[in-house]
């Protein structure tokens, strides 16, 4: 039964002009607007680790560990590009304006054990620069033993760190940096949102109160949630083929660099796609009105479309630093910042949050669903 | 004795305070074409809706085939087909997809299926048709793949809901014959219409509703058996005199007469031959007349006579 209904809606799907038009053609129109638009802005060389230049204000003016550290990761060492370059400077004042002349990226104000950063905007540099500092608070008690127990052994512990951060470097950030390249992933969290729709359309198409053909539904002796399963799951497929095309056409055919493995993507969007058709039999499962699951998942997918930065990239942030919880629960910056995450900075803890929580929000949102298509037994026609 | 099928126990349906179904009594018996007959609104698809379990109902027990009906009765609803009054069909399968689709919901083995939809779509006259699309179909086609769907299961118990509205009548006398043929077959069918000349020629039993409640109930005979007015007969009559009027009152059966323009009109309360005895007193008196025309009662003036109004109001 569950194999009959997921081939029939493949086939019914595959022959809809909207669906076809809508979720398969539209993002890959767009996504040619976007390259047309500012497909040059985006930096997509993968070896291209550009060394940061950081300014150092040290207002003790004696040495420390931290400057030492500094010190060694702007060494060239074993032909890999340094870190950093590491420029100083006599105040705060003179390091801005350094950072505002954009001659520097960032900045570091060393005031006793206090060692503040202040950088000029985000991206990977940003988070380089911020990770620099935690590495070393994290590092820094085992540094001071070192230097009061072993003084002999210093040199080898600042090697240590200096060497973590080159395998922060090496392993775990991602291939592409540029804030530019939120509009793809802003598109492909549209595209995969658009599958709220597909699922709404299936719901209402086995309801009797909705549909002609829901009548069918409702007086077959069919397990309205197994038949709901194929529905489902039929158009999870579709959705996540039509991102996965989305994302060859973007990586392979415009040569945008997303800054992760194919595969690595494709499991990305796949999730993003179940997130959408999660968000629709959600919709779709306490709506009754007919204009109303044609209106709702369009607003959906659109106001979280927009708040995740489809028309301008720095919304988001401003959400962010605004109000986070909206970037927390809104499926389409959470996609976008997963895929901005990886493709920045790699498998970070922020990475494995995001798909946490797109997880649970499709686990949750089927299982509320089922909730409520358990307790719809009758149509109220 | 035939094995009683359905059974509806003072059904009641309420929207807020509005009575769809009023204490509905009804049975339909095995091998029977149950005609379900009112005007619009009467309540006829809500009874049917809730017959289904698609809609949930405030008093009454409704039993199929022994077994009390609800929406998870899987084992009554498989033996149960369906004709929509609206077309259900999905618009981006061919025919025979759309067959194949909804047989597949009761009939799990795919050899069993094949031969159930190629029925189906035989008894239908749809086998030329099975590579098209629902939107490439005539209306009438579309009503033909509209029944396949319903009945490719080959259910027991069919119940067509309109199956004819805005259907024209080659493709009505079609899908009439269809029922005929199913229910020779074997199948008992319940057929709701609001069109009395139908359910009169099809139905072995017939029902009528009115505000949810049923109002009368029996063959289309013992109907119209219960109506005083057997027989109308309207004679154009330039001379109508009161001795005329008079002498054809006198006459066996005749109970009412009354002056229609030119014509007279003469009710009958029974008889055989009511014309033959009026036209032989106008000879017998030498009284010229010019056109004559009988009536039968048909349905609609026995819910005249129940309820006051037209079927078709």
């Amino acid at each position: 039964m569950f194999g009959r209904i997921y081939v029939y809606k493949l086939k019914e799907m595959l022959r809809n002009k909207y669906v076809v038009g809508w979720n398969i053609f539209f993002p890959l129109v767009l996504a040619t607007v976007f390259y047309f638009g500012f497909g040059n802005l985006i930096s997509d060389d993968p070896d291209n680790f550009k060394t940061i230049n950081v300014g150092y204000v040290n207002t003790n003016q004696e040495e420390t560990n931290f400057g030492m550290l500094l010190e060694e990761m702007s060494k060239v060492s074993d032909n890999r590009t340094k870190i950093v370059e590491v420029h100083e400077y006599s105040s705060k004042e003179e390091a801005a304006e350094a950072m505002n002349s954009e001659m520097i990226s960032g900045f570091y104000v060393e005031d006793g054990d206090d060692i503040s950063t202040y950088v000029l905007t985000n991206g990977y540099k940003a988070t380089t620069l911020n990770e620099i500092v935690r590495e070393y608070k994290n590092m820094y008690s085992v540094i001071e033993k070192v230097a009061q127990e072993h003084p002999e052994n210093l040199q080898k512990a600042i090697d240590m760190v200096s060497n973590q951060m080159e395998i922060m470097k090496e392993h775990d950030f991602g291939t592409n940096t540029s804030p530019y390249l939120q509009y793809f992933f802003a598109l492909i969290a549209m595209s995969s949102l658009f599958s709220s729709w597909i699922s709404t359309a299936m719901l209402e198409g086995m309801c009797a109160n909705m549909t002609e053909t829901g009548k069918r539904f409702e007086v077959a002796p069919t397990n309205k949630l197994l038949a709901i399963a194929g529905c489902v799951m039929a158009g999870l497929t579709i959705q996540s083929v039509s991102n996965a095309v989305l994302v060859v056409y973007v990586q392979y055919i415009l040569k945008i660099n997303m800054g992760a493995p194919f595969i690595n993507l494709v499991l990305i969007t796949t999730l993003g796609s179940a997130l959408g058709i999660s968000a629709g039999v959600l919709i779709g499962s306490f709506i009754k009105n007919e204009r109303l699951l044609v209106a709702v998942p369009l607003v959906f997918t659109m106001g979280c479309s927009f708040c995740s930065g489809l028309m301008w990239h720095q919304i988001r942030q401003i959400i962010e630093s605004n109000c986070p919880i909206l970037n927390r629960i809104n499926p389409a910056a959470l996609l976008v910042d997963c895929l901005y995450t990886r493709a920045t900075y790699g498998k970070t803890d922020m990475y494995y949050q995001d798909i946490l929580i797109m997880g649970c929000m499709v686990v949750g949102g089927l299982f509320v669903s089922s909730l409520f298509l358990r307790r719809r037994k009758y149509a109220s026609i | 004795m035939s094995q009683c099928v359905v059974e509806i126990e003072n059904l009641v349906k309420r929207y807020g305070d509005k009575v769809a179904v009023d204490h509905f009594s009804l049975n339909v018996n095995e091998g029977e074409i149950l005609g379900l007959l009112g005007p619009n609104g009467s309540g006829k698809t809500t009874t049917i809706n809730c017959l289904l379990s698609l809609l949930k109902y405030d008093k009454g027990i409704v039993t199929i085939f022994d077994k009390e009906m609800k929406p998870e009765a899987y084992d009554i609803k498989s033996q149960i087909g369906v004709v929509m009054q609206n077309v259900a069909v999905v618009e981006t399968l061919t025919v025979y997809e759309n067959v194949d689709f909804f047989c597949g919901l009761y009939i799990k083995d795919k050899a069993t299926r094949k031969k159930y939809v190629e029925d189906a779509l035989e008894f239908t006259g749809l086998t030329e048709y099975k590579k098209y699309l629902p939107k490439k179909l005539s209306g009438g086609l579309l009503r033909r793949l509209n029944i396949a769907c319903g009945i490719a299961h080959k259910p027991k118990l069919i119940i067509f809901d309109e199956p004819t509205v805005a259907v024209d009548p080659q493709s009505r006398n079609a899908i009439l014959e269809g029922i005929r043929k199913m229910n020779r077959d074997g199948a008992t069918i319940i057929y709701t219409s609001h069109y009395m000349e139908e359910v009169e020629e099809l139905c072995t039993r017939v029902v009528i509703m009115d505000h949810g409640k049923n109002v009368a109930n029996g063959t289309s005979q013992e109907l119209k058996s219960s109506l005083i007015n057997r027989e109308t007969i309207r004679v154009g009559l330039p001379d109508k005199s009161d001795k005329i009027i008079a002498g054809i009152k006198e006459i066996n059966h005749v109970y009412k007469v009354k002056e229609d323009g030119d014509d007279l009109v003469i009710k009958c309360d029974g008889g055989d031959h009511n014309l033959v005895h009026i036209l032989s007193y106008l000879n017998d008196n030498n009284v010229p007349f010019g056109h004559v025309s009988t009536e039968l009662p048909t349905l609609n003036d026995v819910f005249l006579e129940i309820t006051g109004k037209e079927l078709r109001d």
